[in-house]
Formats: structure tokens, sequence, C-alpha cells
């Protein structure tokens, strides 16, 4: 088939995107899952989109080519191009322009029969007129009920089709913002795009784009969390490619604003427990049934989270909490160190022991999680203690490796 | 379905070419400048043929089109559902000029989410007071200056708590999920932040900004290059976690990487120990003066340790 800059699914281009975009190591022959042609196709793809952050780098096994992006330079999120591609036929945007220019106002409302009648009319005044049968047009209106942009009405006996009502319109400060900064921002981005394009007073620090390229599995799943329903999910293990299906009742996504990661909270029938499972690593959603036991669950969710640090739930299979417990402290004037630890004990608690010490201590299903920011405060910690010896262990552990990494006396050299 | 040609490029690319044909014959060169500003590198190859060539029967070949009226077209089910969901976000009451309830009765849809719905689990609990009524009207004062490119003058506490006025020719609100703050970026004797929750006072006027070049102490973009043992899924930790940055990876061998990040000098302390977190998996390479400030807080810890 010839190259087109539009795509007909995203499921390809969402993994090459993100490949360019957070590895951008690779080099052509290691885009192994698809051809060599399907490869060049999607780079050329999202080089047509995104040119002004594409970038290669020779390297003896060939050309590697990644996308890098200043996210606090770059007003609007860049990747939300790649869903602004969709293919369509020669049919489709005739009849779209047309369609709504006939019902070009609310209270216009046509027949199947009038609307025909009219669009050949609209297309007579050219040299080979195209030609729309009554069941395609009745194809597309049905399409368009179903985004809501059309209303079906009876009229007496026949049914009539006209737009959907306007609405208020929404000020671009609003979508400049929410477009970057709410779940799924790239509809606010779409609500943008009929504005005219002038740069927004946002920007933004630590903003993580990649989720973008999600939108879709994000949209299905905050839609069942609305809707109180199961779903059935396909889920690659990133590690050797296996993908597995499992039902599951969505009670919450849990967003990482540190990391750019973002989790489902979900029980899980099989496990009979709540588990959690990478947004990135869901390829597909199928909707199923109404939860009945959906409050059940989700009050089970919400008494889990005093004892969750981020999202790992390892110790919910009915092992007790994990406690753990550290010492800070700091210089008189350092006043900075125990606002720092208010601001980010999330479940935790700090308890001021004196003028310049204070202890953090929180009870967690899995201490091993908390570890990273434990490490945040190195330079200062006089004392870590954790029920789990492992974790203990594996501070220590990594501590003397450190020293040893940076050649400092202690450790276990280089 | 969030991934339709009703929100593509080429359809709105085509909306605006049709909206100047309504008002104009138009010139081969607007169509091409249409394109080449609302689609993509490629599109015109595409569409200024199909247009012309009467595929998409939209155009007459004197550059006036068939139809009547500037293409329009309604809010789709999804749109509104996320419009609806917004509008139970705390921070909606910041924006002037919106009618959340009448918008949210016009809205004949579900929210897409809830703000239960989705838990922001490492966001930092001292966020900005966004349903305070004098945060409110600082922030409205400043969106308008923005817009306006009027001066402000504001009164706002330092660190220590002290009370300071600054004249400000304001250019942007910068937002941080992760601290969830607004800071307002501006030219004043010399480019500054300003955190919107220290402001006491603000108002549009002021007096006269002199922006002082030799005041400036902006401080610059810097590099920092590090290895990445790719154990316990390092790499893409790392790579994900400091996505945000310009950046760029390269393999060593079968389980190093190098990867360089660039960031602004004045976030160094915050690079720190974020590179910290990663314990014995991440080490840096270069320059020697971070690795100096890593060695540095090593030997404290060490020091610590030791009592």
């Amino acid at each position: 088939m010839a190259y087109s800059e539009l795509i007909k699914n995203f499921d390809g281009i969402r993994d090459y995107m993100r490949e360019f975009y957070l590895y951008g190591f690779k080099s052509r022959n290691e885009y192994t899952k698809k051809s060599a042609r399907s490869y060049d196709d999607e780079r050329r793809r999202v080089e047509s989109w995104l040119k002004d952050y594409m970038g290669f780098r020779q390297t003896p096994e060939g050309k590697n080519i990644f996308i890098s992006i200043d996210s606090r330079v770059s007003r609007h999120n860049p990747l939300y191009a790649a869903w602004k591609t969709k293919s369509f036929t020669d049919g489709d945007i005739t009849l779209h322009f047309i369609l709504f220019d006939i019902l070009h106002d609310s209270d216009t409302a046509l027949t199947l029969a009038e609307l025909s009648d009219e669009i050949d009319e609209y297309l007579s005044e050219f040299g080979i007129p195209r030609m729309f049968d009554e069941s395609t047009i009745r194809k597309k209106l049905k399409e368009y009920e179903a985004e809501g942009i059309i209303i079906r009405e009876k009229r007496g006996k026949a049914i009539a089709y006209r737009r959907a009502e306007e609405i208020l319109p929404v000020p671009s400060d609003v979508l400049d913002f929410f477009s970057e900064t709410a779940a799924c921002g790239v509809i606010g981005s779409f609500l943008l795009d009929k504005y005219d394009a002038e740069e927004g007073p946002f920007t933004f620090k630590h903003h993580y784009i990649t989720s973008a390229l999600d939108s879709e599995i994000l949209c299905s799943l905050l839609t069942a969390i609305e809707e109180k329903r199961s779903l059935s999910l396909e889920v690659i293990q990133r590690r050797d490619d296996r993908i597995s299906e499992s039902q599951v009742v969505p009670l919450q996504i849990r967003s990482s604003v540190q990391g750019g990661r973002d989790y489902l909270m979900a029980y899980v029938p099989q496990l009979e427990r709540i588990s959690s499972i990478r947004v990135d690593n869901i390829i597909s959603v199928k909707t199923g049934e109404a939860c009945e036991q959906y409050e059940q669950h989700r009050g089970e969710l919400e008494e889990m989270l005093p004892h969750l640090w981020g999202v790992s739930v390892l110790g919910t299979a009915g092992d007790s909490l994990e406690h753990v417990e550290f010492i800070v402290q700091y210089a008189e004037e350092e006043t900075h160190i125990p606002k720092r630890l208010e601001r980010e004990k999330r479940c935790g608690t700090v308890e001021m022991l004196d003028g310049n010490r204070c202890r953090f201590s929180a009870d967690v299903y899995d201490s091993i999680e908390m570890l990273p920011w434990i490490r945040t405060f190195i330079c200062r910690i006089i004392s870590f203690e954790c029920s789990n010896k492992a974790a203990e262990r594996r501070f220590q552990d990594d501590l003397e490796q450190m020293y040893a990494l940076y050649g400092l006396e202690g450790g276990e050299g280089e | 379905m969030i991934f339709s040609e009703l929100y593509s490029a080429y359809y709105n690319a085509v909306a605006l070419i049709l909206k100047q044909a309504c008002d104009h014959p138009l010139s081969k060169a607007e169509l091409r400048r249409i394109v080449n500003e609302k689609a993509f590198d490629e599109s015109l190859l595409k569409i200024e043929p199909a247009l012309l060539e009467e595929r998409w029967q939209l155009l007459r070949p004197d550059g006036t089109t068939t139809l009547g009226h500037i293409p329009t077209m309604p809010l789709t089910t999804l749109q509104k559902r996320w419009l609806k969901a917004i509008l139970l976000d705390p921070r909606i009451r910041l924006f002037p000029d919106l009618n959340a309830e009448e918008l949210w009765a016009q809205l004949d849809a579900e929210p897409l989410f809830r703000p239960e719905s989705i838990c922001r689990f490492d966001q930092y609990l001292d966020g900005d007071p966004y349903e305070d009524e004098n945060y409110i009207r600082h922030f409205r004062t400043i969106l308008d200056a923005i817009h306006h490119r009027t001066p402000l003058r504001i009164e706002a506490r330092n660190k220590n708590g002290e009370i300071r006025t600054f004249d400000i020719m304001p250019e942007t609100l910068e937002y941080s999920e992760k601290d969830d703050k607004f800071r307002l970026y501006g030219r004043g004797r010399r480019y500054q932040y300003i955190n919107l929750a220290r402001i006491v006072r603000c108002e549009a006027g002021g007096g006269e900004i002199a922006y002082e070049p030799e005041k400036e102490n902006q401080l610059p973009q810097r590099t920092v290059e590090l290895e990445v043992l790719n154990e316990r899924n390092a790499l893409e930790r790392v790579l994900m976690h400091f996505a945000h940055f310009e950046k760029q990876a390269e393999r060593l061998d079968q389980n190093r990487y190098r990867v360089q990040i660039n960031y602004n000098a004045e976030d160094e302390t915050e690079m720190l120990i974020r590179i910290l977190a990663y314990g014995p998996l991440v080490k840096v390479t270069s320059p020697d003066s971070f690795a100096d400030l890593i060695r540095d807080r090593l030997k404290r810890q060490m020091a610590c340790e030791k009592g």
C-alpha cells in the first residue's frame, strides 16, 4: 500500500513513539517486532508530525532516531499531534463538510431523503460529481449520532436529523491549562485546535508528557470507573513481550507526578485482591458488565490507602504491614529539611525530636518502594530501621556500593 | 473514540481553508500557508491536490467554496464529558470569564472522571490554596496582565517571611504538578520567578520597569552525564523519571547505558537528590563538579553512620 502520513490504527505508532521518546538508542535493525519497511514508514510519519523535536545519532550499528522535548519550554504537548492523524476516505471528508453546511444550525432538521437531495445539489457543480447513496449517508449519520454531534428525532412518521446544540464558548486559557494538566488532556487539545493559534500564558515544570500516548486506554479505564463496570484487559510484560489477559474491576488511577507513570488500581477476581497495573502496559481494554460489588471493592481500596506509599500492594495478601522509620539531622538554620519531610511524607508521620533532628515513620505494604525516596536524604540519615530486614539490608548494601562507586574509603572499592 | 478523523489536523486545516474560501476566493499561496500552519510537514502533498483535483469536492476551481456557511462542528460527547470533568477541578475557579454553572448545565453528558478517580500519590502536600479568594484575585490579575502585556506591582514574602515589592512585566505562569504550585515568571530589573502563594498584594500598574541586564543572574543550562546500570529496571525508570528534560541515551554495553540530561542550573540541588534516589544503579560520570557534589553527600552520610 502506498505510504501516507495518516494512519488507521494507533497501536503500532504508540510503541514506536514510546521507543523514540523514552529510549532513542535503538538502531533500525533492533526494531524487530515488525518489518524494516514498517519501521521506515513509522519513522517517516513521526518525522513529519514532530520534525522540530526529532534528532538522530550515527553509530556503528546505524542511525538511531530519537525524540527530544524539553517540556518546560514547549507550551503544548507535541505528542498530541499523533492523535490528530487518523486516516479517512475522500468521501468521508467531503460528506462531513457538506453535511454540517446543510445542517448549519440546530433548528434545521432534514430527513435522509431531503439530505440526500441537498448533498447531490452541492456536488452537481463539480465536473464529475461524486455520488453518495442513501445507505452511505445513513451510516455516516449513525456514526455522528454515536459521537453526539448529530441528533436523530421523529418528525411525524419520518426520522429527521439535526446538529447538536452549541454550548457556551470555553475560554482558551482554561483549555491551555487543563489540556496539559488534566487526564486525557488531548481532548482539551482538540478543543483548542478550533481557536486562533496564540501562544498560551502557561508553561509547565516537571511536566511528564509520555502518558499522552496512552490517552485512549486511559479514557476507557476512566469511563469504566465512572460507570462502575468490569473490564477485560490485555497487558504486556515488557521483559519478554508476553501478553496476558485478565478480568478486573477498575477502581482508581494512581498517577506519579515524579516518575511519569500512571497505574490502574483494580480488583482482580482471579487473585481475590486489589492489584496495580501500569497503564502503559495495557494494550487493549474491553468493557464488560456493571459490577454489583463495585462499592465494596472501592471501600477495600479506601481502607488500603493509609498504607500505600505508591502503588505496590505486595503485603496485602495477608502479611503484616512493614514498619519503616528513619531519623534525619540538620543544622538549626536548615529548616527546609523538616518542611521537606512534611510535604513529602504521604502516608507517613513526621515527629520533631529536638531542634535539629526529626523522625519519619510509616507502616506500609511494601517498604522497598520507599527506598528511592529515603535515599534523597543521604548525608543526613543517622538511623534507618525497617521491620522488613531485606529492605534494611538493601538500603545498607546500596550505600556501601555507592561509597565504592565514588571511590570513598569504607566502600568495597571500584 | 479519541482517535477519530473528526479531531484530525487535516479536518482542521480544511475547515480553515473553507472558512477563508467562504470570505474570498482562496489563492494557492493562502491554501499552502494554512496547511503548513495547521497540519504536518508532508500534508501539503495530499491536501492541495485532493482539493484542487476535486477528489474532495468542496472547493471550486476559482478558489471559492460550495459551502454557504463557515464550517463548524458541535462538541462531541467525549469533549463534553472531558469539559464536565475539568469543571469539577478546584483550579477551575481561578479562571475568569467562565460561567461554570451555566456551562455545567449545558453539557448534557456525565463527567469523564471525578477528582477522586485520579490520585497523584507523590504530589507535595503543601500545594497552592486554590480556593483562597486573595489567591484567586492575584491569579486573575496576573493572567490579565500577561494577556495585555501590562506591568504589575507585587508585594510578596521572601523565604524568610519578609515582604518585598517588585515591579514586573509578567510573561508566563509556570505550573508544577509535582509541587502543585504556580509561579509567575517575568522581567523586573532582572528576570525572576515569584511564587503565587507568597504574594500578599498584586496590582496592575506599578512604576517604570528598568530592566538592567547587568543585574541578570539567570543561571545557564547545564548538562549532567550519567552511567546507568540496567538492574531492577533502572534504565526505564531513569529515562521515564527524567523524561521531561531534553536528554539523549546511548548503549555502552549489554547492561550499561550513558544518559545525558540538560537541566537548568537553578535546579541543580533537585537534580542531585533525584540522582541519589537511584543509589548505585546510576553514577554521575561528568562533570566532575557534579560528581563531587554526590561524593560530598556520601562522605557526610558516612560521618552520620560513624556517629
